[in-house]
């Protein structure tokens, strides 16, 4: 049920990161594109399953360890957060600077480059 | 000497860090960096003789796994033959354009972040050749990509902070699609290591492993590197992004940077993912591997590259949109023997593709840089790079020209350049895939004749502008008389300083000559680049090897780990 529930999730928040990203105004692209990345994140949690407890282990070594969703894939979003983080800081400072230079940030108005 | 492996990654980012806490000091921290350019290529020369040299003997492949983890459960870094051959060049080229760059990028950019940045770049495309892990990949990507973005941006300007908006936005949605695709691998096979994941492809039922869905997923992956490549039709991003970047960001773009994209083609797709056996047919494609499915998507996105570069560039009426859209077509020429050797009916001619691919993209690495290094000298002098404003640098400047016209000649490939036997390859690859009767191979010969003789038009058409004929107002005004190295000063109309110093224009001048001269040593002396790339070809088609390097390599298991047990 949850997996259902998070492939609905994952499709609307890919709906939203694809038009914001088709937006005229670059602040909207520059959401899509975190929106697109964070739901990259998720869809990456959901692809480790959820068919176990949290993997936090009381004690170490022997014993019986109950059956605990993969770690592995919640490292795997901690290093893309962080790198999604650091991204979409530049790309503000990026949309800032574009303002200075060009005075607007219309994509329309910025035109093509050459 | 498994620690060797990490030497170049550590030494280009203890570089980056000490060109940062030396900014106080502008001759230090280029001490520094220098310093560390020549480490860096020391380190690649002692790794390269470790894996390859001597020839003729069997290339070893050396494994580090990080924190002594037994691959699959740690990082593993992998110096194999393929891996080296690519650090070889980016350790040659990176040195040049870096001299370069300190003649060339402006004082305060440098003491502000262009060390730091060029080195971080550095470690990034380090990792990428060297990591054994997909997601490791895509950190190291991000790595590489995160610095090549302020490089891009470097001088910011109106037109730098529009093409790098383009560029940012494209590659992070490119990032994304790549962790989607890496996550969908990772559920389907259930490794992230790549020599793990090609063992568990070969045996998918003794794994439960889906085929299909891996197929689709690896497909998703090759748009993310086909998008690094500047592969049609994700090729729409180079002109810009190689306008706006400053000429040394823009020859190590070109030269290096894009050979991550084809590196990971090589390595994934022929290394890892030929491992699985599929029968495959549909929409008029069959086959037995993933190749069988990846062969004709390259040939066409080659083929699209290499025309649509090709009928680009000879329209360009700047030098740098000329190699921009040169640079899209050339690398459908290193794609296109990848098309070949995927498609190959035999092990020979996929060895012979995959080689003609490496040496290509060798050629390509040297000579595209030169290109990119000796427009940009040209627009630091003249200070213009359209073909309008040019004429007759011929005469004003005959090294430069002639550095230019080695460069144009080794990427059209006339023998004795290195650049003819990366051409003839490419052909000979084709031409024996075409006599084992392998389908579409009629067609590869002939897209790649079309873009041969688009490569001279689009060259002949800039040489001809650009150093040819009488020379125009501004080349008069910049160069009023002869100039070659050990000249007086040349007065610069860039803005800038106002004055391009004698000692700044001879360094980049240099600079072009060495990259002219080792085009035509690696002509000359090709056996030896030949039998390299050739030991890079079989490594990466030997998938066996490659897994039992990794999975038997050193590393601490998890038996051993938990077998002490302290509970």
């Amino acid at each position: 049920m949850t997996q259902v529930f998070l492939a609905v999730v994952l499709g609307v928040l890919f709906t939203i990161g694809t038009y914001l990203v088709l937006r005229r105004d670059v602040v909207r692209v520059v959401w899509g594109i975190s929106i697109i990345s964070q739901s990259a994140n998720v869809y990456l949690v959901t692809m480790g399953g959820f068919d176990g407890l949290a993997p936090i282990l009381s004690g170490h070594g022997g014993g019986d360890v109950a059956a605990t969703s993969d770690p592995i894939v919640q490292a795997l979003v901690l290093t893309a957060i962080v790198i999604g983080f650091g991204t979409t800081a530049l790309a503000l400072v990026l949309t800032y600077r574009v303002y200075e230079e060009h005075g607007t940030i219309d994509m329309y108005e910025l035109g093509g480059s050459r | 000497m498994s620690t060797l492996v990490i030497a170049p990654l550590l030494v280009a980012l203890v570089t980056a860090i000490l060109t940062l806490l030396t900014r106080p000091s502008d001759i230090l921290q280029r001490t520094v960096s220098l310093l560390g350019a020549v480490g860096y290529l020391v380190a690649v020369v002692a790794l390269f003789d470790e894996v390859i040299l001597p020839l003729g003997s069997e290339p070893a492949t050396l494994v580090y796994q990080v924190s002594n983890w037994a691959a699959p459960f740690g990082i593993s870094l992998v110096a194999d033959a393929l891996s080296v051959f690519m650090l070889a060049l980016t350790g040659f080229v990176s040195l040049l354009v870096l001299v370069y760059s300190i003649a060339s990028v402006d004082g305060f950019g440098q003491r502000l972040s262009y060390h730091p940045l060029y080195h971080f770049m550095v470690v990034g495309v380090t990792g990428s050749f060297l990591t054994g892990d997909i997601f490791n990949l895509f950190v190291w990507f991000e790595v590489m990509l995160m610095s090549s973005y302020i490089l891009v941006l470097f001088y910011s300007g109106r037109e730098h902070t529009r093409a790098a908006l383009n560029y940012v936005v494209l590659n992070l949605i490119g990032s994304a699609v790549m962790l989607i695709a890496i996550g969908g691998l990772y559920s389907t096979t259930g490794t992230l290591n790549m020599a793990d994941l090609a063992q568990r492809l070969a045996a998918p039922g003794a794994y439960d492993v889906a085929l299909l869905p891996t197929l689709g997923l690896s497909a998703v992956l090759f748009s993310v590197f086909a998008l690094k490549a500047g592969l049609a039709p994700f090729q729409f991003w180079v002109p810009a992004a190689y306008r706006a970047a400053p000429s040394p960001v823009t020859a190590m773009l070109a030269g290096v940077v894009k050979k991550v994209g084809v590196y990971a083609i090589i390595r994934l797709y022929f290394t890892i993912f030929a491992a699985a056996a599929i029968d495959l047919s549909f929409l008029g494609i069959s086959g037995n591997s993933f190749l069988g499915f990846f062969g004709p998507v390259m040939f066409v996105m080659a083929a699209v590259s290499i025309i649509l570069g090709g009928i680009g560039a000879v329209g360009r009426d700047d030098v740098d949109g000329i190699l921009a859209f040169s640079s899209i077509s050339q690398v459908g020429f290193i794609v296109l023997p990848l098309a070949v050797a995927a498609t190959a009916p035999s092990e020979t001619v996929r060895v012979l593709g995959v080689t003609a691919a490496l040496v290509y993209a060798f050629n390509h690495g040297l000579a595209k840089s030169l290109l990119f290094l000796a427009s940009g000298t040209i627009q630091d002098t003249i200070g213009s790079d359209r073909i309008s404003d040019l004429g007759g640098l011929a005469n004003r400047a005959p090294v430069l020209a002639a550095g230019f016209l080695l460069g144009a000649l080794t990427l059209i490939g006339v023998p004795p350049l290195s650049g003819f036997f990366g051409k003839y390859l490419v052909f000979q690859a084709a031409a024996e895939a075409f006599a084992a009767g392998a389908a579409g191979a009629g067609l590869a010969l002939a897209v790649a004749l079309a873009g041969a003789i688009l490569t001279i038009a689009y060259y002949t058409r800039a040489w001809n502008a650009v150093f040819w004929g009488r020379p125009s107002d501004l080349v008069n005004a910049a160069l009023p008389d002869r100039w070659s190295i050990g000249s007086r000063d040349v007065a610069m109309t860039d803005g800038g300083d106002g004055n391009l110093e004698r000692l700044e224009l001879t360094t980049q001048v240099t600079v072009v000559v060495a990259l002219a001269v080792a085009a035509i040593g690696f002509g000359i002396g090709f056996e030896a680049l030949f039998a390299t790339a050739d030991a890079a070809a079989h490594a990466a088609l030997d998938t066996n090897g490659y897994i039992d390097a990794v999975m038997n390599g050193p590393g601490v298991g998890l038996e051993a780990a938990t077998g002490g047990g302290h509970a």
